[in-house]
């Protein structure tokens, strides 16, 4: 992450944006029935291991990366769009 | 998973209580207030590299930020400090336990930041999902039987026989039982009548309806009851001739929202606003906005009125779109129309200008089809197209008054919390004539699973197919419902 990088992240931060598009995102992903899938993935994963104590770290290994490929490629677009266009403005001002 | 916590956490809760948690979660995790923003924006990086990720956590002992990748860690090993918090959730991670933790206490401090957080925001209540209450989760204990919803189950379909013509009240109960939020208030058995058990109230006679359609039973239901109930309620539609279904839908909507009276609680209250807040208005309820603008001295005079549904003129548009374009655009009202101005106080010429103030979750749109005047009576069958995904954006009010002062339409996330889009989850079509016509519907059980019905036949239909059908009532679902505030 360079210098600029840093400022623009803490200036979504800062304004809120930042979790403005990140609730953006949150909604989508449970519109499109993407929760769902990765719940399911979560269920499958926690059954193969039933005999012993699977932990977080675990999980998310197993299932981050089929998790990520199921996020449709509207959802990422229109993510990408809105980010881009509102940095745009914002450098304007 | 159990949200007791774990040894580890307790002991430190009852040494420090929970206060350390409480300030990194309300300055961190979910900010509440904008001082909260600046300190999470200049100080949320890992002191060790100092990039903001991945994955930020804090110690719960001494407040240091870290990052999960491998620096949170080493700061717990060397240090001896135990626990931490994840700052993207608020989760708090045990290095003792080798795991994340749940205690109930801390998670309801989050899920009340969180709520703090969306207010100064400004966004909606962010999700929460269903947990039962001890009487759910005892009942869920109880009744073991589970009915497993697979992408390919016929649950929720069943046909409906035909009494002699009245497949215009088939094609409509079964739109009304696939109405997604219907199906939700009836299946969580909200309707609780006062009138129970006198057979009278059409409101319980759906209800019931409703657990028939999920018995699981496949044999096709007799809707005698409610065709009697409905003849008692809506007297011009008695009788054995074929019936228009718009009317029959209408007439439906109006008995049920006057018998959601006899329910108990919440059903028959009014908001303050006067306005009715039964189950059928909070679905199908939309308002229309008429603003008459006199031509001489532009003032404008806007009244709004609830309606049900939008009937549109099919001669000209090829689709649905350019309908309601048509609909919601100024119309000249000629000489031989004046409005009385209250601004002028004398006759003008004026423009009238339709456009929707409030949109209902359920949007139903009549093409007038058929035309009945003195001369003729004719069955139109124009052409026109519809979507599955509708964006009603254009023709709001809002939207309208944006457009003609000119503000161009931003991408800012502010924005981001209206949405108007819908999605089609029924069709119903009048095949044949005039007078020897027959009703089907096509409705969408579950999402991209759509069925033909036709009487007492199901048959699996594609989306091309309901999408290429002519098309005479056409029912839209908001594709995305908003939280209320409860406090609000």
């Amino acid at each position: 992450m360079t210098v600029n990088n840093t400022i623009a992240h803490q200036r979504l931060v800062l304004t809120g944006d930042r979790e403005r598009f990140k609730e953006l995102l949150r909604r989508r992903l449970i519109e499109c029935g993407w929760r769902d899938q990765v719940r399911m993935l979560c269920r499958d994963v926690v059954k193969e291991n039933e005999s012993n104590n699977i932990t977080f770290d675990m999980l998310a290994a197993r299932v981050t990366p089929r998790a990520r490929a199921l996020v449709p490629d509207t959802v990422k677009k229109e993510l990408l769009q809105k980010i881009k266009t509102h940095l745009l403005t914002q450098k304007d001002q | 998973m159990n949200d007791n916590g774990c040894i580890h956490l307790n002991n430190f809760k009852a040494a420090k209580g929970t206060n350390p948690y409480k300030i990194v979660h309300a300055f961190f995790v979910a900010c509440t207030s904008f001082e909260a923003r600046r300190y999470k924006a200049t100080s949320c990086l890992c002191f060790t590299c100092g990039m903001p990720g991945p994955r930020m956590h804090s110690c719960l002992h001494c407040i240091y930020f870290a990052c999960y990748a491998g620096h949170i860690q080493d700061h717990s090993k060397t240090k001896k400090h135990f626990l931490y918090v994840d700052l993207s959730y608020g989760n708090i991670y045990c290095a003792q336990c080798q795991d994340y933790i749940y205690d109930r206490e801390l998670t309801e401090i989050g899920v009340t930041h969180k709520l703090k957080e969306a207010k100064s925001l400004g966004i909606s209540v962010p999700f929460m999902p269903w947990l039962p209450n001890p009487n759910e989760a005892m009942a869920l204990r109880r009744l073991r039987k589970r009915r497993l919803i697979s992408p390919h189950t016929t649950i929720g379909l069943r046909g409906l026989q035909n009494l002699g013509s009245t497949c215009f009240m088939n094609c409509i109960v079964q739109t009304l039982i696939h109405t997604p939020l219907l199906r939700d208030y009836f299946l969580g058995e909200k309707h609780k009548c006062k009138a129970q058990g006198s057979g009278k109230c059409l409101v319980c006679e759906v209800s019931k309806l409703f657990q028939e359609f999920y018995s699981g039973a496949k044999t096709p239901l007799t809707l005698h009851r409610l065709l009697h109930l409905i003849w008692t309620h809506a007297r011009h539609l008695a009788g054995y001739e074929q019936q228009d279904a718009h009317e029959f839908f209408i007439a439906t909507l109006d008995v049920l929202h006057r018998h959601c009276m006899n329910g108990v609680d919440e059903n028959g209250e009014k908001k303050e606003n006067g306005r009715c807040n039964c189950i059928i208005d909070q679905i199908f309820t939309g308002g229309l906005q008429s603003d008459v603008v006199c031509t001489s001295c532009h003032g404008v005079s806007t009244t709004i009125d609830p309606f049900w549904d939008i009937s549109l003129d099919v001669a000209g548009p090829g689709s649905l779109a350019a309908c309601l374009e048509r609909f919601t655009r100024a119309e000249h009202l000629g000489s031989g129309a004046k409005i009385k101005c209250s601004n002028c106080r004398a006759y003008r010429e004026s423009t009238k200008q339709l456009t929707l103030e409030t949109l209902p979750i359920v949007a139903s749109f009549h093409l007038k089809r058929f035309e009945h005047s003195s001369q003729i009576d004719r069955k139109i069958n124009a052409f026109v197209s519809f979507p599955a995904e509708l964006d009603m954006t254009p023709f709001m009010s809002s939207h309208r008054r944006a457009v003609d002062v000119g503000a161009d339409n931003n991408n800012a996330p502010e924005g981001v919390c209206e949405d108007n889009r819908y999605s089609l989850f029924a069709v119903v079509n009048h095949v044949g004539s005039l007078d020897a016509g027959h009703y089907t519907a096509y409705v969408r059980q579950m999402k991209g699973s759509w069925f033909k019905c036709d009487d007492h036949m199901i048959t699996r239909a594609s989306l091309r197919e309901v999408l290429d059908s002519e098309g005479y009532l056409l029912f839209y679902h908001k594709t995305v419902l908003e939280y209320e505030c409860e406090n609000s």
